[in-house]
């Protein structure tokens, strides 16, 4: 049995390649039984993002890969031709590594992204809501995803953010731990700033304020976060309640001074305050930050926090892809010791066979004996056996990652032994 | 003692020592392996020192809180057993930097100092006296919780306040839960403390016709007193992210272990 996988990404197609081949979520199950129903094909499954679709496969014969770029090209309208200067074709023990890249986030554009993991248990579920999965498929997902969990529990690879407003988000938590129930005021509606009240948003906060110069705007963004627009004036006396401030206006001044703080930290009862000023010139008083309880943060401050992040995460990468190795290796063996129990058990009940047939015309020869003589006897022709059949079952336990080679060794085995 | 009795004793303060010590090394490498490995060894650790405990409860007939190395080990158990709560419910990894040190310590302290189990003074059984002991001592690992966190929130004021993350960083929670549980463990430490200490100054009072004398622990429960109203303070106030706070918690850290090296009620 062989696994194989043909597959298009960000480093190998171009955007409008990888547009034309993508897989909505409500294709997928439509996509993957296409595929399972290729000629040749044992077990299906199909893996989409917006960075790569990937067709994984396992097949008695390799014959299936001409086909799997057909399909896939069919499915761009493309000719096979076309499509084969962007695929990676991947076989058996580079598809077991390559899946558990993936699933990590090793093989992602951002190294270690967290959404990569969901997207491979997605597929994993659906084609086995197909049954589309046979159990060589159903092994490699169910350890792809034990590998992505440990990846990412025991290298810690997705916790350092390497966007700003993913960082912003990251030091809002650092402050506040969980950020629901929390009330965020937006100032101005920068694009940065409207990204990094999205980031907060979708962490469950209970509120989102909109200021803005233009209240039609304000109306426009409070919409979008389901929250409340406040004319910019009045943005002040909401200092008191709010417990993250994100700033972006494109006033030439300090839009929010020590002053103004000092006033709302009388209010607020020692409750911290997060500010985020996302703009050039600065609209918060950088006298903010020495306001005990008062954690300013401006567009430098937040992009050091992921330069730092990215060299973190790079080592965190490396660590993670030793793991990875180490659980490719152990999977190949597990596969191989698995492909190899018939012809052992075969191999065992055949010597056995043998070792019974010869020692029961020894003891008829040899006449009565005593127990002890027997039991002797017995253990010295089940050592026997036991040493000749060590090797080749060390061999056929250690076979080659390749299937045609294992088959090769396994014939000539059971050529010497006389299996049928 | 003999090494028979003390054997879960002395195999608690191994187990302890490894785990601190794969813990601290975790502060450089930042490997998560390691602590999760020196949280296991400090949990074997746990239940060695339980096995301990208990041992010396059945041998005496009382609480091991009557002397030294009896009210450290106590002291330690607690302080281990509130830590491994907190990391259930809020995954502090940051506080066995301090937790596992101050825990190895105490314990530490019961093997060295080397008093004989005896059972207590038939006189000195009663209720105000066991009173005082309980509750001192569970008011002192309240302390020791609270000034854990304390620590631990100075150092993430201070990181996020100079935009410098330390090597502490992703091990420390939020501040907010810093702040929390901080607050919680004094809150709730402080009461108990404060029965201890008047059980405590009853019980003189009742044997010695005195309140209290002005032996070194005595003083040092006082003063440890007073520091931990000041902490408590603090954080009622707002004011426990300064200077100050941490030089209060040392001095309160400081009076309690003094406090507790004077015991001696056998």
């Amino acid at each position: 049995m062989s696994l194989l996988l043909v597959g298009v990404n960000h480093r190998t197609a171009p955007v409008e390649v990888r547009e034309r081949l993508s897989v909505l979520e409500s294709q997928l199950a439509d996509i993957t039984k296409s595929l399972h129903a290729q000629p040749g094909v044992d077990g299906a499954s199909v893996v989409s993002t917006c960075n790569r679709v990937e067709a994984i496969v396992s097949a008695s014969t390799e014959d299936v890969i001409r086909l799997l770029v057909e399909w896939l090209a069919d499915r761009g309208g493309t000719s096979a031709d076309d499509l084969e200067k962007h695929v990676y074709i991947l076989r058996h023990g580079d598809v077991v590594k390559h899946l558990f890249r993936v699933a990590s986030g090793l093989d992602s554009m951002i190294v270690g992204e967290p959404q990569i993991h969901g997207q491979v248990r997605a597929a994993f579920a659906a084609s086995q809501e197909l049954g589309t999965l046979d159990p060589l498929l159903q092994q490699l997902f169910e350890q792809t995803m034990r590998v992505a969990k440990r990846v990412r529990t025991d290298t810690g690879i997705g916790e350092h953010a390497v966007s700003v407003p993913y960082a912003a988000v990251e030091l809002a938590k650092k402050i506040f731990g969980n950020l629901r129930g929390l009330t965020v005021l937006l100032l101005g509606a920068g694009e940065m700033a409207e990204l990094t009240a999205e980031h907060l948003s979708s962490h469950d906060v209970k509120h989102v304020f909109v200021a803005n110069r233009s209240h039609e705007r304000a109306v426009e963004l409070a919409g979008r976060f389901r929250g409340e627009a406040i004319h910019f004036a009045a943005a002040e006396s909401h200092l008191a309640t709010c417990d993250i401030v994100v700033a972006s206006t494109a006033a030439p001044h300090h839009v929010i001074t020590a002053e103004h703080v000092d006033r709302a930290f009388d209010l607020r009862k020692n409750r911290n305050l997060f500010l985020i000023d996302l703009s050039v010139p600065r609209n918060i008083d950088p006298a903010v930050a020495r306001i005990e309880g008062a954690y300013l943060y401006n567009v430098d401050d937040l992009q050091h926090v992921v330069d730092a992040n990215r060299g973190q995460r790079q080592q965190r990468a490396d660590a993670a892809e030793d793991l990875v190795l180490r659980e490719v290796d152990a999977f190949r063996k597990r596969l191989v010791a698995q492909d190899a129990v018939p012809t052992i058990l075969e191999l065992q009940q055949r010597l056995e066979a043998i070792r019974s047939a010869e020692l029961e015309a020894c003891l008829r020869k040899l006449g009565p004996i005593t127990t002890e003589q027997r039991a002797a006897i017995e253990m010295l022709s089940t050592r026997m056996i036991n040493k000749i059949l060590h090797y080749p079952i060390l061999q056929l336990k250690e076979a080659a990652d390749e299937p045609q080679e294992r088959e090769s060794l396994r014939r000539t085995i059971r050529k010497i032994f006389g299996l049928r | 003692m003999t090494l028979t009795i003390n054997a879960a004793l002395y195999i608690a303060l191994g187990l302890y020592a490894g785990g601190t010590l794969l813990a601290l090394l975790s502060l450089w490498s930042r490997e998560r392996r390691l602590q999760t490995g020196g949280l296991w060894l400090m949990i074997a650790g746990f239940v060695s020192h339980t096995i301990w405990i208990g041992s010396v409860c059945v041998r005496t007939g009382h609480p091991p809180i009557t002397n030294l190395p009896e009210a450290s080990s106590f002291v330690a158990w607690t302080v281990f057993a509130v830590e491994i709560g907190l990391f259930i419910r809020y995954r502090v990894h940051a506080a066995s930097f301090f937790v596992y040190p101050l825990v190895l310590l105490l314990l530490t302290i019961t093997a060295l100092v080397h008093e004989p189990f005896t059972k207590m003074d038939p006189q000195l059984r009663s209720r105000v006296f066991i009173g005082h002991l309980l509750f001192s001592t569970l008011g002192v690992a309240a302390l020791m919780i609270g000034i854990a966190f304390t620590v631990l929130a100075y150092l993430q004021d201070r990181a996020l306040k100079e935009k410098r993350p330390g090597r502490m960083w992703e091990w420390i929670p939020s501040l907010d839960i810093c702040k929390r549980v901080s607050y919680r463990a004094l809150a709730i430490g402080f009461p108990i403390y404060t029965i201890g200490l008047i059980a405590g100054v009853l019980w003189s009072y009742r044997t010695t016709a005195g309140l209290m004398d002005l032996r070194v622990k005595s003083i040092g429960a006082v003063v440890a007193w007073v520091l931990f109203a000041i902490l408590l303070q603090s954080y009622i106030a707002g004011s426990f992210r300064g200077r100050r706070t941490l030089l209060v918690s040392a001095g309160a850290f400081v009076a309690a272990l003094v406090a507790m090296l004077g015991i001696s009620h056998v």
